[in-house]
């Protein structure tokens, strides 16, 4: 964490979007609306609207959906996508089976 | 083996295959073989990714997911958005854009990520 | 723990690249690519690159991949394919993930060539069966011999989508449309024009409202956008269509720069986060590089200029060539590089709205940006079209080539030297207006952009020759009647083949010359059956 992230929830009640039923995260079938209602519950980055919908959490691990998300997010908060904090890629890149990593180390 | 065998006379009836193509001609490909799709027996060459011989033979709808129950099929095809994933041999998230056809494989379609109940 | 000299991540053109010029110096270079074909995203691209001569102009993406790849392996590289890197840790400790095992191997020195991934766009629909990424047609094509739908919709005119849609004709589709949500069209004028001929409409400031189909798509709605990029009520379009390409866009896929720790950035101009390098493509991080897409995108021109000068630089540092052999070894590819970042689709100018003139002070055609062809009044004006007066003495090289992109294939083409760049490639080619064309129809073929025609108004009384390049299958006969399209791809009338050459050293591309009415000399630039 860098900086210290402002969590002012506004009064005004939360504003449906035409567009808020398409699907932004294909694997784990989040819509734009459920992201934008995310920020509006409090959720500032995309580590935080990650742990709270699993968006990018589902089979290809954000590889299609974390452009989207963030600039959705952005939007929301009328900042610059390039401002958002994008939580640093860990390994594995890909999916790893259990069985992969439970015989790493045993022949060796 | 080329793409103009007697044997593959069934496959061209199929309209999706290119057959000689402007640039790079006539496509390499392994044998004509039988695999099971859900209840149907079907035709592909082997070493082909699975997806293609199922789009080959028309068929467009891979999984159906686990919240909504819609349909997916292939997407990137190149195994990096994984909507292609079905139930092969009984295993099942296999991506089918990069996993390669064998004789008598046993492809079914993925509800979720189990087969039809 | 096994220590390698230089691993390199990926084996796309960068990678190969890389991993050559390393190995040429007496490296012993070790490559790992996910997939299980190497190449990269070249063995997908069935189009000849521009560029000059230097820059593998004229050839074909696939060979240029073929060619890397016999080239890497004469020098000892080991390419292993399968082998996914999983992750990048400290003192460059590497994870491989191969037959189902994790090797752990360290490196002195790590190439990053990973490349790029697609870009989407969301709208209705777009989950169902039938809405593909651009680069998911080109698989099915190119590399499988499938057609990826009948009745296509292209959204998207980069680069990309333009080049693509072209493919998805040869390989026997239809492409019903492309769309634009932007006012331009964002790819080289001349991948547009040979679509538009063909009759392929397009639709700028247009968008997809949605696509709809029980279980797969079995059409969709567009809708035009103000400039606050609204949907313009009333201006919906229904198109049928069974397949949606997405080609929005590359986004470099950085993520094993981020994890190894190296400084990174968001540049939009690069395509999103890559790690910040210096001019030798190396990171923040001593002995880590990033070359091709990954480090921004690019041309695959580019990319191998990138890994050629990340190859030299690690086989400078591990002593294999000396100082001068290295300095001498950059300036010779950093100004190859250089002159392939110049012109209209340079980091610079690309996306600028404000450029009207080439850098010769020609109009840049409007008509072009915005339908995909240029008019006949335009046309006429360009440095490459010669005057009536020339036209009226016999058979010409007509080049329709309006925009400035660094490619001089043409030049060398002619054996007659008619046709001149000079020496900044991004120069319009100009046609001698004292032109001793023999009609051999070479220019023809080597134009990477289809923007060259053999005109000549002097075939017979009332009749004009039109030579053009014809890359389609059926391949037209002599004698064969059909019509004539324009540049619009607007049916002319009745034309009929004269002559059809095919030569190995035009390597794919027909020459196809019809007979037109003589009026139509400087509209008919298309034929179809």
């Amino acid at each position: 964490m860098s900086k210290t992230i402002e969590r002012v929830l506004l009064d005004e009640e939360f504003i449906s979007e035409t567009d808020d039923s398409v699907i932004i995260c294909r694997c784990e079938e989040i819509t734009k609306g459920e992201i934008r209602k995310a920020v509006y519950d409090g959720m500032r980055n995309m580590n935080e609207v990650k742990r709270y919908l699993r968006v990018g959490m589902g089979l290809c691990q954000g590889q299609t959906c974390t452009k989207l998300v963030k600039s959705i997010i952005a939007k929301e908060l009328g900042i610059n996508p390039g401002e958002i904090e994008v939580p640093i890629p860990r390994s594995p890149t890909r999916p790893v089976s259990m069985q992969t990593y439970a015989n790493d180390g045993i022949n060796k | 083996m080329y793409l103009e065998n007697d044997l593959d006379l069934k496959c061209k009836e199929e309209k999706m295959r290119i057959y000689k193509h402007p640039i790079l001609g006539t496509f390499q490909k392994g044998k004509l073989v039988k695999f099971q799709f859900d209840d149907k027996i079907l035709e592909g060459y082997e070493d082909e990714p699975i997806a293609v011989a199922l789009k080959a033979n028309g068929i467009m709808t891979h999984r159906y997911t686990i919240k909504r129950k819609e349909p997916r099929g292939i997407f990137c095809a190149i195994g990096r958005c994984t909507d292609c994933v079905m139930i092969v041999d009984g295993k099942p998230n296999v991506r089918t854009c990069v996993t390669l056809l064998k004789e008598g494989m046993k492809i079914q379609t993925q509800y979720g990520v189990t087969k039809k109940e | 723990m096994k220590r390698y000299e230089l691993i390199v991540i990926g084996a796309g053109p960068a990678g190969l690249s890389a991993a050559i010029e390393a190995a040429s110096n007496g490296m012993d270079v070790i490559v790992f690519d996910e997939n299980s074909k190497p190449g990269g995203q070249l063995l997908k691209q069935i189009h000849k690159f521009f560029g000059s001569k230097a820059h593998k102009a004229k050839e074909r993406g696939f060979k240029i991949g073929e060619e890397l790849l016999k080239e890497a392996r004469e020098l000892g590289v080991e390419v292993v394919l399968n082998a996914v890197v999983i992750g990048i840790f400290q003192n460059k400790e590497v994870n491989v993930m191969l037959d189902g095992q994790i090797k752990h191997i360290k490196a002195n020195n790590i190439i990053i060539a990973t490349g790029a991934s697609e870009n989407v766009v969301p709208f209705p629909g777009w989950t169902m069966p039938g809405v593909i990424g651009a680069g998911a047609a080109q698989t099915m094509m190119n590399i499988h011999g499938l057609k990826p739908g009948n009745k296509i919709l292209m959204v998207g005119s980069g680069n990309v989508g333009l080049v693509v849609a072209y493919q998805l004709i040869q390989a026997g589709c239809m492409v019903k449309a492309i769309i634009d949500a932007a006012p331009r069209i964002g790819g080289y004028g001349v991948h547009a024009t040979k679509v538009a001929r063909m009759g392929v409409p397009f639709y700028l400031s247009h968008t997809i409202k949605v696509a709809y189909g029980s279980e797969a798509v079995e059409g969709a709605t567009i809708v035009q956008v103000d400039r606050n990029w609204k949907a313009i009520e009333g201006s919906e379009k229904k198109l049928d269509v069974d397949t949606i390409c997405i080609a929005v866009g590359l986004s470099p896929m950085s993520q094993l720069a981020s994890m190894a720790g190296c400084d990174m950035e968001n540049n939009p101009q690069k395509g999103g986060t890559v790690p910040i390098c210096n001019q030798y493509n190396e990171t923040s991080i001593s002995g880590i590089y990033a070359a091709g897409d990954v480090s921004a995108i690019e041309e695959a021109s580019s990319a191998m200029i990138e890994g050629r000068i990340s190859g030299t630089a690690v086989s400078y540092n591990q002593k294999y060539i000396g100082k001068s052999e290295f300095v001498n070894r950059f300036k010779e590819y950093s100004e190859s590089l250089s002159q392939l970042r110049q012109g209209m689709f340079s980091h610079e100018n690309k996306g600028r709205i404000d450029l009207t003139k080439t850098e010769e002070g020609y109009d840049i055609s409007q008509n072009l940006l915005q339908n995909g062809y240029l008019s006949e009044k335009e046309v006429i004006k360009y440095p490459g079209v010669v005057s009536e007066k020339v036209r009226k003495r016999g058979i010409v090289p007509i080049i329709e080539c309006t925009q400035n992109i660094p490619c001089d294939p043409c030049q060398t083409a002619c054996s007659m030297g008619c046709i001149k760049i000079g020496n900044t490639i991004t120069n319009l080619p100009v046609v001698d207006e004292n032109s001793n064309c023999i009609g051999c129809g070479m220019c023809v073929a080597s134009c990477s952009g289809q923007a060259i025609f053999l005109v000549d108004e002097n075939y017979a009384p009332g009749f004009a020759a039109i030579s053009m390049p014809y890359e389609l299958y059926p391949l037209p006969q002599k004698g064969d009647k059909g019509v004539a399209l324009d540049r619009a791809g607007k049916v002319l009338g009745e034309a009929q083949v004269i002559e059809v050459k095919t030569i190995k050293a035009m390597d794919g591309t027909n020459v196809l010359t019809i007979k037109v009415p003589l009026e139509w000399s400087m509209k008919a630039r298309f034929f179809k059956y």
